[in-house]
């Protein structure tokens, strides 16, 4: 999985649950799109399905800092490394 | 006729007096001394707090049977039965969570942070495991320490109602629809139990202090589907199924309203 995979991903996440077309990768979702807690929380759900398993609750707090479309593609990179690394 | 309309709001007056006197004593006084064996001898305090507000809130409805006889109730079993359930209700009255609350032993809900201020009754909640809609429990960190104790009480057998219009409606139509509930049972990974109420605006109607006891009315509750999405599929979307509850509880309000046109809906 690429990085230009994840971005294809999230971008089609934000257009079919937040009807949100093409989000620029720095403006802060919260005040750009009107993206709050709940947004955030549908979008975990969507990364879960996008890596095919679930992520621990740290994990999930963790994501709740995230402001910006930039920041998700790095933390769902990061949680795709972990989980190819855990596998061997 | 203005003697005997003075009489009836001094009847509706005194009635308010009992109702309202035993839900704030049962709060005060039953539950504080029940509460401290139920916080010392159980392992669960939050589950045996429910339980207390069910026992209170049944005797609550009884009382309100016995005194206002003219308010009947037809609970549909299905709603009686539901455990471990995401149960989405339409809200006409501040007796909706109450009734609720009366039917399932295990119970919690998600509720206007103004009621957690209120002395007593807000601690209590607290300490049921009710989860106030404030920012600051609902967003960051506290959000999912939230939704996993959710998670948890669903998976004990409880449920979870909630009224996605967030508001009681003035005029019994569907208001606009709050996500955030379908968000929370996807996040459970459970279905949705939609739950028709009818009829408590009537005896307890918004704006007002005082029952409604000269009238005759049904205080119904009725399961009209349950939703089972496959929050798996490549093509979910929380939008569809928001307007597919919102496009049932329309299609029930229609069949009500042509059942019996002179009914206000």
């Amino acid at each position: 999985m690429t990085r230009q995979d994840i971005e294809n991903e999230v971008r089609d996440i934000f257009l079919r649950e937040f009807e949100v077309e093409n989000p620029e990768l720095d403006v802060n979702l919260r005040e750009a799109y009107g993206f709050d807690s709940i947004d955030a929380i549908d979008l975990l759900l969507e990364i879960e399905k996008f890596l095919g398993s679930e992520l621990t609750r740290d994990e999930k707090k963790q994501a709740m800092d995230i402001r910006t479309m930039r920041q998700i593609i790095d933390y769902i990179e990061m949680l795709a490394e972990k989980r190819h690394a855990a596998q061997g | 006729m203005a003697f005997i309309r003075f009489f009836q709001h001094i009847g509706n007056f005194c009635l308010m007096l009992i109702l309202w006197g035993y839900f704030l004593f049962g709060f005060l006084f039953i539950l504080l001394f029940l509460f401290i064996p139920c916080y010392l001898l159980t392992k669960n305090s939050a589950g045996a707090i429910q339980k207390l507000f069910h026992l209170h809130m049944k005797f609550f409805f009884n009382l309100t049977g016995r005194l206002i006889p003219r308010t009947t109730y037809k609970i549909d079993p299905e709603v009686c039965a539901l455990r471990s359930s995401v149960i989405v209700c339409n809200h006409l009255s501040y007796l909706d969570p109450i009734l609720l609350v009366s039917l399932f032993p295990r119970q919690t809900t998600i509720i206007k942070k103004t009621f957690f201020q209120v002395p007593v009754f807000g601690w209590f909640m607290k300490k049921a495991g009710y989860v106030s809609s404030s920012p600051s429990e609902m967003t960051g960190a506290a959000m999912i320490n939230h939704l996993e104790s959710i998670k948890t009480h669903l998976a004990a057998g409880g449920n979870l109602f909630l009224f996605p219009e967030g508001t009681r409606s003035r005029d019994g139509r569907i208001g606009p629809f709050n996500k955030g509930v379908f968000s929370i049972a996807r996040y459970c990974n459970t279905g949705l139990n939609l739950v028709y109420i009818q009829g408590t605006d009537k005896l307890f109607p918004p704006g007002s202090f005082l029952f409604r006891t000269r009238e005759k009315n049904t205080i119904t509750m009725e399961l009209i589907a349950t939703l089972t999405p496959d929050y798996s599929a490549k093509n979910f979307s929380i939008n569809v199924i928001a307007d597919q509850t919102r496009r049932i509880f329309e299609q029930k309000i229609a069949a009500v309203k042509a059942a019996d046109p002179d009914r206000k809906i």
